[in-house]
C-alpha cells in the first residue's frame, strides 16, 4: 500500500518535473540527487569516511557558516521592527527587547552568533594556519579567507552603530576618527592635509556622509550592514567553497 | 565569401591579409570602443564618489557669528563655550579664540579666572590663557579656530571647523608655540586694546 504510494509519488509528472530522476535507493540515483540539486551540488557526491573526521578542520569553517545563517535569518527578523532614524532606532531596540514576542530571542542570538562569528573566524583561521593550508597552491582561498575576515569584522561594526545607544555611538566616533588618520585619505592621516583633506570631504566624512556620527552615519551603516556587506560576504563565500571543492586538496570534503 | 570577416566588397581579402587600411580602422574601432568602456567607468565612479558626499548637512552649526571686537572685554570669553564649544580671547593687540576641546582625549577643559588656567576634568590637563601646555597629559597645544570679519557689517565670524595646529616645543614650563606663530590670519584679527585697559591683571594678555 504504502509502496504503491511510494511509487506513485516518484513516477508522477511533478516528482520527474522537479527533481529529473529516480528515488535514491541506488548509486546512480543518490548521485543525481546531490549534483542535480542547487541547494546540495557544493557537498560532494560521496565522503570518504576519512572527510568525516572531526579532529583536522574541527568544522571551524562550518560553524562559521552556520552562524552567518543564523546571522542573516535573526537579522531580517529584527529588520522587521527597526528603523534606521535617530528618532526611533533606540526605542525600536527597547521595543524589540521588552515588548515584542520573541524579539529579544532574535536580538540575543543575533548579538551572540555575531560574536560567534568574529570568534569561530579567528579559530578557523589559526586552524588553517597551523596546518598550513594556506601555503601554494592554495594562497587565493587564504586571500579570499582574509577578505571575509575584514568584511566579518566591518559586519560586526557597522552593525554596532544600529541599537544607537552610547556604546554604538562612542565606538562608531573612535572607529570613524581612526579613518580620520588614514594615510593620504584622511584629514588627520599623514600626507592628508596637505593633500587638501578637510573634515568635509575625506574618508571620514565619506564613511559617516558628515563630519559627526548622526543620521547620515546611521542610515549609512544600516545599508552596509544589512545590504551590501552581507552581499559581498555572500559572493565571496561562494568563490571561497568553490574553490575548496574545486582545489580537491580536502579531498572529497 | 567563407570568412565572413572579409569585406563584402573585398571579397579577396581574408583575415590574415587584411590590407593595412582596414587594419587600421579595426585598431580605431577596438580603442575607439574601450576608450568610451574606460570613460564611462571613470564616469561612474566619480558619480559613485560624489554620491557619497552629501552637499548639505543638517548637523550642529560649526560657523559662528559672535558679535563685535568691541563686546569683548579683555581676557576669557566662556559666552559660547556652551553653544559653540570655543572660547573667545581678548588681548592687548586684538582677538581669536580656542576650541574648547582638550587636546589629551577630547573633553571640555574649564577656565578658572583666579589660576588663570584652563583645567581638563577628564585627566588634569592643564593650559594658559594661549592654550599652552603647562601641565598634563596634554600631547599639543589647544586649537584655534578660523575668526573673519564680515564686510557688511563688520561683525567676527568663528569657523570652529578649520583650525590652526602648529607643532609645540618642549620648554620647562610645557608644551610651547610662540605668540607670534599663532596671531596669524585667518585665525587672529589684530584690534586696539579696550578703552582704559591694562595687562595688570593677566601679563599673558600682553
Amino acid at each position: 500500500m504504502l509502496q504503491k504510494l511510494k511509487n506513485g509519488i516518484v513516477d508522477s509528472q511533478i516528482f520527474k518535473s522537479i527533481f529529473r530522476h529516480g528515488y535514491p535507493d541506488n548509486d546512480l540515483d543518490r548521485a543525481y540527487a546531490i549534483f542535480s540539486n542547487v541547494f546540495l551540488h557544493i557537498h560532494p557526491v560521496k565522503v570518504r569516511r576519512s572527510a568525516l573526521r572531526m579532529r583536522y578542520t574541527f568544522c571551524l569553517g562550518g560553524i562559521t557558516l552556520l552562524l552567518f545563517i543564523i546571522l542573516s535569518v535573526t537579522g531580517i527578523w529584527l529588520m522587521f521592527y527597526y528603523t534606521p532614524y535617530t528618532g526611533l532606532a533606540y526605542r525600536n531596540i527597547k521595543d524589540l527587547q521588552f515588548v515584542i514576542f520573541g524579539g529579544n530571542l532574535m536580538r540575543d542570538l543575533h548579538r551572540f552568533a555575531a560574536h560567534g562569528m568574529v570568534l569561530f573566524v579567528w579559530l578557523h583561521m589559526t586552524r588553517v594556519f597551523l596546518t598550513g593550508a594556506y601555503k601554494a597552491p592554495r594562497e587565493f582561498n587564504w586571500i579570499v579567507g582574509v577578505v571575509l575576515l575584514v568584511n566579518t569584522l566591518v559586519l560586526s561594526w557597522t552593525g554596532y552603530l544600529l541599537p544607537w545607544d552610547q556604546l554604538a555611538y562612542w565606538a562608531v566616533t573612535v572607529g570613524a576618527k581612526m579613518a580620520s588618520y588614514t594615510p593620504f585619505l584622511g584629514q588627520n592621516g599623514p600626507w592628508g592635509p596637505q593633500l587638501g583633506f578637510l573634515p568635509t570631504n575625506d574618508i571620514m566624512f565619506m564613511l559617516l556622509g558628515g563630519t559627526v556620527v548622526g543620521q547620515n552615519a546611521l542610515i549609512r551603516f544600516y545599508v552596509l550592514h544589512c545590504v551590501v556587506l552581507p552581499l559581498v560576504v555572500t559572493v565571496f563565500l561562494a568563490v571561497h567553497f568553490w574553490r575548496i571543492r574545486k582545489d580537491g586538496f580536502s579531498g572529497p570534503l | 565569401m567563407t570568412n565572413p570577416a572579409a569585406g563584402v566588397g573585398h571579397p579577396e581579402e581574408t583575415e590574415s591579409g587584411l590590407n593595412p587600411s582596414e587594419k587600421g580602422r579595426r585598431k580605431f574601432l577596438v580603442a575607439a570602443g574601450w576608450s568610451l568602456v574606460g570613460a564611462t567607468m571613470a564616469g561612474s565612479a566619480y558619480a559613485t564618489y560624489k554620491f557619497l558626499f552629501p552637499p548639505i548637512l543638517y548637523e550642529p552649526p560649526t560657523v559662528f557669528k559672535i558679535g563685535h571686537v568691541s563686546t569683548y572685554g579683555l581676557g576669557i570669553d566662556e559666552r559660547w563655550k556652551l553653544k559653540g564649544r570655543f572660547w573667545v580671547v581678548r588681548n592687548m593687540r586684538g582677538i581669536y579664540n580656542m576650541i574648547s576641546i582638550c587636546r589629551h582625549l577630547g573633553c571640555t577643559p574649564n577656565w578658572f579666572p583666579d589660576q588663570k588656567r584652563f583645567r581638563c576634568p577628564c585627566h588634569g590637563s592643564i593650559y594658559d590663557a594661549h592654550g599652552n601646555v603647562r601641565g598634563g597629559p596634554a600631547p599639543r597645544t589647544l586649537w584655534r579656530g578660523q575668526i573673519t570679519r564680515d564686510p557688511l557689517d563688520g561683525e567676527l565670524i568663528v569657523n570652529t571647523v578649520i583650525r590652526l595646529d602648529p607643532d609645540p616645543v618642549q620648554t620647562p614650563q610645557g608644551l610651547w608655540v610662540k605668540e607670534k606663530v599663532k596671531e596669524i590670519s585667518p585665525f587672529y584679527i589684530g584690534h586696539a586694546a579696550p578703552p582704559g585697559a591694562s595687562c595688570a591683571s593677566n601679563r599673558l594678555l600682553c
